[in-house]
């Protein structure tokens, strides 16, 4: 059973009906097995996800022409706005 | 005195002519009452009565005035208002033109605001069911607040704590003024328009009812309710509540709290993350661990103790048995043995050599008595022959030839042994003891 690219969301719900499946506790111990392997795989992957630590911080700029563009957000001097 | 005669009289315009003088000299004036019979005209004029228990009078505030209104009057309203008296003389009526109308008791703003909410609460905007929730692990956030402002700070302050793995996109807005809610609103629309944002963060610092009046603004409001994006309003302090508060997906009470709800989850998330995966490993031990006991309690029943005693049992008197057998051939073998052994044993006492010799002897003996036996008889044998060769020797052609018997023979070599068998003049040779002859017969008789 291939992992397909989940988002967190998506991984989380997933392994929450796993684990609700095999607390239940009526599967046969192969169907056990593989939804257990599954539950470590996308356990991992919601692990992966949540150890990401980038950040981008960036602000809108509008040009003369109306065009809008990205640059990156300096914190200056806030004046109470 | 002759009143009759002395009397003024005026024209209908002169009198209320001077009544609007009069009126007039009162120049700008405060009158308190109660609203009724408002109308707000499609021109944006609005026309209502003033009146107390008393009393009631006519009053008009033209668009250019009401259009500053924060608060929509509405009849049963008591309020406060500033203008002129005036006479419309067509209709010979006076009333007062105001140009500022506020609310007694409470400030307008509060007024238009509570207004305005239950407006918007009537058109279905802040029902629960019309909420998006938020996403757990967003991935980029977007702000429209402004860029220079105290809640910008502090949301990059509180993420940057956090360590959050969250890009920031800033939509900058004015957020009071002329104006601002309108690039409020402009900039939430913007943000949904885009791909790559997950959740929307809008807000600003502390301030007045003033300061923040933009948040409380129907074009805010709409734009936050047809946000698709979930959306989080971080206005003001925590005490401070905007109709923007309503209408959002989520109201943060500071704009810092904002950044704890769009970052928060990571930890929590982490420790439901493992939870469930601890969760997992115990449902699956305690199935094997169910399943193995089901195994050992059927395997304890009676049916399965049963035949493994009687396999037992089988088992052991086939112990038994290859036991006795094995006693019975290891006796065998010792019997055996034993018995080789004597025989050993007697042929060794039998003193091998000896035995070589003996039978070399008898051998030899009976070589002996065989080549003796051979010749005696061989001996046997030449004497017989000797007898033999004696009596063949007297019997011989040769020796009777030497006794002076002629062998006589035909013509073709046959002996002669009767005369009838030749006739006169046949050849016959006639052989004797020394030499032949060649002969003639003469005659042939029989002796006599």
């Amino acid at each position: 059973m291939e992992l397909k690219v989940k988002d967190f969301e998506s991984a989380l719900k997933s392994l929450e009906e796993i684990v609700v499946q095999l607390e239940a506790g009526d599967l046969t111990l192969d169907r056990a097995l593989e939804l257990f392997e599954e539950g470590v795989r996308i356990s991992h992957f919601c692990s992966s996800k949540l150890d990401e630590a980038e950040r981008k911080v960036e602000v809108l700029i509008k040009g003369a022409d109306g065009t809008v563009k990205e640059v990156p957000f300096m914190e200056s001097e806030a004046n109470e706005s | 005195m002759d009143l009759f005669a002395q009397r003024k009289i005026y024209s209908v315009y002169d009198i209320t002519s001077e009544i609007k003088r009069s009126l007039d000299r009162l120049g700008i004036i405060w009158v308190q009452g109660e609203i009724s019979n408002c109308k707000h005209h499609s021109s944006g004029h609005l026309y209502f009565s003033l009146k107390d228990q008393r009393a009631q009078m006519k009053a008009a505030c033209f668009r250019n005035n009401n259009m500053y209104l924060k608060f929509r009057p509405e009849d049963g309203m008591e309020v406060i208002v500033r203008g002129r008296l005036s006479v419309y003389e067509p209709r010979g009526d006076y009333q007062i033109i105001v140009e500022y109308m506020e609310p007694v008791g409470l400030g307008s703003l509060q007024l238009a605001f509570d207004q305005l909410k239950e407006k918007l609460r009537k058109q279905g905007l802040f029902e629960e069911s019309q909420k998006i929730p938020l996403p757990l692990l967003p991935k980029k956030v977007g702000i429209v607040t402004s860029p220079t402002g105290a809640a910008i700070r502090d949301i990059l302050r509180i993420l940057k704590r956090r360590n959050a793995s969250l890009d920031v996109l800033i939509y900058p807005a004015r957020v009071q003024g002329t104006g601002a809610a309108e690039e409020i609103a402009a900039g939430i629309r913007y943000l949904n328009s885009r791909c790559d944002i997950d959740v929307i963060i809008v807000g600003r610092g502390g301030g007045s009812i003033e300061d923040l009046w933009a948040f409380n603004e129907e074009i805010v409001a709409q734009a936050i309710f047809k946000s698709e994006l979930p959306l989080i309003s971080a206005v003001g302090h925590e005490v401070d509540y905007t109709i923007s508060d309503f209408v959002a997906d989520m109201r943060a009470p500071t704009p810092s709290a904002a950044a704890e709800m769009v970052s928060g989850a990571r930890d929590d998330l982490r420790v439901t993350v493992s939870s469930l995966k601890g969760r997992m490993c115990q449902a699956v031990r305690r199935g094997i661990e169910r399943r193995r006991l089901n195994l050992e309690r059927l395997a304890h029943n009676k049916a399965f103790t049963v035949a493994p005693n009687k396999v037992r049992d089988l088992q052991q008197r086939f112990d038994e048995s290859t036991m006795r057998m094995a006693q019975a051939v290891r006796r065998f073998a010792a019997g055996a043995r034993h018995r080789e052994q004597m025989l050993s044993a007697r042929l060794y006492t039998l003193d091998l050599r000896r035995f070589i010799h003996h039978k070399r002897d008898i051998l030899a003996r009976g070589r002996q008595e065989l080549i003796s036996g051979m010749k005696a008889r061989l001996n046997a044998q030449r004497s017989r022959f000797g007898i033999a060769a004696g009596k063949m020797d007297a019997l011989s052609p040769l020796s009777i030839l030497s006794r002076g018997f002629a062998l006589c023979r035909d013509a073709r070599g046959a002996i002669v042994k009767n005369a009838a068998d030749v006739s006169c003049g046949d050849s016959v040779s006639v052989t004797l003891a020394k030499g032949y002859l060649d002969c003639e017969v003469k005659k042939a008789g029989n002796p006599g």
